[in-house]
């Protein structure tokens, strides 16, 4: 009985985190604010997922492939949500480095600052 | 009808801002609205799998999360240089 509550509570919080996530995705102005809406989404709302997984089967053979599915998408998605922004930053800029005021547009700066 | 089959329809539903904004944004709006719904999709095969009982499903979304990563990067890839 309490297995089940407990389980019931934690899918309606990442159900609903899911939902908000994604109302934030549409609501946001810009990309870049849009890539914040992602984090929620692949990274709480799995672990909150795998949890309730875990305390419904124990440690099961589905509890295993769940975590071993959740922890790619927990693992990656950071990675995917910077190269997001540094490919938003590419095409907005040209470059995803900060260019200063004082450089002229041509300047090449240090060997070391070179990609 | 258990707890793990209402939770995957529900967040099924959550699919449809996505689609909103994969229709009506930019290009990189798109690609954050392909990233959630991925992500979203992992997460209704687990709980399908799950609310089903049938073990042998819980491959799938282990395939699905390890391509979302790879098919993600060569969207941005591709969108940050050429398209």
């Amino acid at each position: 009985m309490i297995r089940n509550v407990a389980v019931d509570v934690i899918l309606a919080a990442a159900v609903a985190l899911v939902l908000a996530s994604t109302v934030g995705l549409l609501a946001m102005r810009d990309t870049y604010q849009r890539v914040h809406y992602l984090t929620p989404l692949a990274l709480v709302a799995p672990l909150l997922l795998g949890v309730a997984i875990l305390v419904q089967s124990g440690s099961a053979v589905s509890s295993s492939l769940t975590w071993l599915a959740l922890l790619f998408v927990v693992v990656t998605g950071p990675f995917l949500s910077h190269a997001t922004i540094r490919a938003i930053r590419i095409r907005e800029a040209g470059e995803w480095r900060l260019r200063r005021d004082s450089e002229a547009p041509g300047d090449a700066g240090s060997p070391g600052d070179q990609p | 009808m258990n707890a793990f089959v209402v939770a995957a329809i529900a967040m099924l539903v959550a699919i449809v801002p996505c689609g909103i904004l994969l229709l009506r944004g930019t290009i990189m709006d798109a690609v954050v609205a392909y990233e959630a719904i991925t992500a979203i999709a992992v997460m209704v095969l687990i709980l399908l799998a799950e609310g089903f009982r049938r073990s042998g499903e819980f491959e799938l979304p282990v395939l699905l999360a390890v391509l979302m990563f790879g098919s993600g990067l060569v969207f941005v890839r591709l969108l940050e240089r050429w398209l």
